[in-house]
């Protein structure tokens, strides 16, 4: 039972963080089409951002969390502007522009910032354990875990109860449909672009202190946010998380039956496997044409 | 007209691969820049690969490197087991085998004691793969986006399953201390133009041998299946038998660039095959040009040759890959055929 308890906590964890860095994929593909290869760089942006924030400017983490979100969602704006807007009508090509967009802002990183790895601390009010059904918790990575839900649910709530997020779905299921109801579509997908990469942005500020910063530390997340977007449905919020929770409940239980190298290539067959049989993902009944 | 263009591809390709045999004169055989050249022709051969399955037959195959990766520890396990004995345990077992206890040589090894059959396993082994993956993906007529992420992670768990078997592949570290390649009195030396010439003729081969395969009538096919794969379909071609044998041929040929790849740089890694380079593959075609064989080649070559170039110092190499990087973006934007394309419409 024990063990149960605590393979099902790592896997909360781990479904936390893969929330936090799909969420922000999962509306920019579900909304757009664009398949954002740079995903990744965005959550190292972020990262990066709250390093500067914290150690240059003394900010504390949760009070960096707005000014993050702002200057990271800025730049997915200004990217969306100048490149992406002008592939959408061949949305393959996304793949390779966006992925692009991701060595530049790599490079970039290095060349200003130097190649070497940069550690973050949790917060000293945060770095305790805390008993929970038994087990020693670390208190960040509970803080982590709710701060993810939160974020799904105000998500959850600007898409589904807000007039803007009205229009984002009317501009999801036709887009030319809803610009003749007067709808500026491409306002709508710029500041989708720019929600998209300001959350993004946030998951790399919070899994920072848990793991070293380093340019290239967004491809580790980019290849997991797109397991969980296409195997949870691209058009449904409940879906990624959904798929959050399966890919990390599994990837924790099986990495206790043998490794963790191990577990990564057996869920990532499980998912290829699922995908050809239902490649509009487990949870949406209609997909993009 | 159309015999006309088909007889100056087939002298533009001619020229260019005898300009590339006299390279080695042009550096005088110095073994440094003649290993790099060889490197760079290797990379070549990868984008030529990628250039058939995306470019020709539309498609975008994110991990064209597991091919290349696959080729490239074939030939490393059949030079591994010919090795020097103070590389290697009692026996004659490899020495990372031995530092991980495995006490005799797993069955899958044995055969490679034969160079022939690491040869053969080299091409072989990919294009079983790319059958296989042909078969599973293109039957559930899956296209587009979940192409390109089925096959990246496919690449991955090759790649993650390399790097967990540490006792029978070496691992991170993977496939060192190499002996040369000897067929028959030749001896085909790293740096030395042996091993240059060994890859320009095969090079040579290979080009020849895709410059057919694209201007054949199964070629037009593949064009046809990437304009418009329904309007191929109507016509009563098996649409998803000719991805799949566009897929062999690319894999094929990205194996062959991993053996020759393994002699030139005398070891095997699992970086080969790691989502890096797979990429920089797509990179090479869209800037040299998809559409045209010779396009990506030189497009590897020449991004390659720059790489290297600048690697001497780090700062200029992360300039370099920066401005690769907008390069890159910038010929997608507005130069959706690449170099070749711009070509193409210069010689109009």
């Amino acid at each position: 039972m024990d063990f149960f308890v605590s393979q099902f906590i790592s896997g909360l964890s781990m479904t936390s963080i893969l929330l936090m860095v799909s969420l922000g994929l999962a509306i920019i593909y579900g909304t757009t089409g664009v398949i954002n290869m740079a995903h990744g760089e965005f959550v190292m942006i972020g990262a990066y951002t709250s390093w500067i924030l914290q150690t240059k400017l003394g900010m504390g983490l949760i009070a960096s969390i707005i000014p993050i979100f702002i200057i990271t969602a800025f730049i997915g704006f200004l990217i969306e502007r100048l490149i992406i807007r002008h592939l959408y009508n061949r949305l393959l090509d996304t793949i390779l522009a966006t992925w692009g967009v991701g060595v530049l802002l790599q490079q970039i990183v290095r060349l200003s910032l130097g190649s070497e790895l940069k550690y973050l601390e949790i917060p000293p009010y945060m770095s305790q354990s805390m008993n929970m059904f038994g087990q020693d918790v670390s208190i960040y990575r509970v803080f982590i875990f709710i701060f993810a839900v939160a974020i799904f649910f105000i998500a959850w709530f600007i898409i589904y109860r807000t007039s803007f997020g009205m229009k984002l779905r009317a501009v999801t299921q036709n887009k030319d449909m809803a610009s003749s109801f007067g709808i500026n579509s491409s306002v709508v997908y710029s500041s989708t672009f720019a929600f998209g990469t300001g959350v993004a942005a946030l998951a790399g500020a919070f899994v920072a202190p848990l793991k070293s910063i380093s340019p290239d530390m967004g491809t580790n997340y980019i290849i997991d946010a797109f397991m969980v977007v296409v195997l949870g449905g691209v058009e449904s919020l409940l879906g990624t998380a959904a798929s959050s929770l399966i890919i990390g409940e599994s990837s924790s239980f099986l990495a206790s039956f043998s490794n963790d190298t191990l577990a990564k290539a057996l869920v990532l067959i499980i998912i290829i496997v699922i995908l050809r049989f239902k490649p509009q993902g487990l949870f949406t009944k209609r997909i993009r044409s | 007209m159309n015999i006309k263009i088909f007889k100056n591809s087939f002298i533009l390709y001619g020229a260019i691969c005898l300009v590339l045999f006299f390279v080695p004169f042009v550096l005088k055989n110095d073994p440094f820049y003649v290993n790099k050249s060889s490197t760079y022709i290797c990379f070549g051969l990868l984008a030529v690969s990628l250039s058939i399955s995306w470019g020709y037959t539309g498609i975008l195959n994110l991990g064209n490197a597991v091919f290349f990766g696959l080729g490239s520890y074939c030939m490393a396990m059949s030079l591994k087991l010919k090795t020097d004995a103070i590389h290697t345990g009692t026996g004659g077992l490899p020495d990372f085998m031995v530092w991980n206890n495995v006490t005799s040589l797993p069955w899958f090894w044995e055969p490679f004691y034969s160079l022939t059959f690491g040869i053969f396993a080299g091409i072989f082994v990919p294009v079983l793969l790319a059958l296989v993956l042909g078969f599973f993906i293109f039957r559930g007529k899956i296209v587009g986006v979940y192409v390109a992420i089925i096959t990246l992670a496919v690449m991955i768990v090759v790649y993650l399953l390399i790097m967990d078997q540490q006792k029978f592949t070496g691992g991170f570290n993977g496939i060192t201390d190499l002996f040369v390649l000897k067929m028959g009195n030749l001896e085909f030396d790293a740096y030395g133009p042996t091993a240059y010439y060994l890859i320009v003729s095969v090079m040579t081969i290979v080009l020849f041998i895709s410059l057919l395969i694209t201007k054949s009538r199964a070629g037009l096919i593949f064009q046809a299946i990437r304009d418009d794969e329904n309007r191929v379909r109507f016509l009563g071609y098996n649409v998803r038998t000719y991805k799949t044998a566009a897929m062999c041929v690319s894999a094929a040929i990205a194996g062959i660039a991993g053996m020759l790849y393994t002699i030139v740089m005398e070891f095997a890694s699992p970086t080969f095959l790691a989502v890096p380079i797979s990429l920089s593959i797509v990179i090479w075609c869209a800037v040299g040009g998809r559409q045209s064989l010779m396009g990506s080649f030189l497009g590897a070559i020449i991004i390659t040759a720059g790489q290297g170039f600048l690697s001497e110092t780090p700062t200029f190499l992360h300039t370099w890959t920066l401005v690769m990087g907008l390069v890159f973006i910038l010929s997608v934007l507005f130069l959706p055929k690449g170099l070749a394309g711009l070509f193409e419409k210069l010689t109009k």
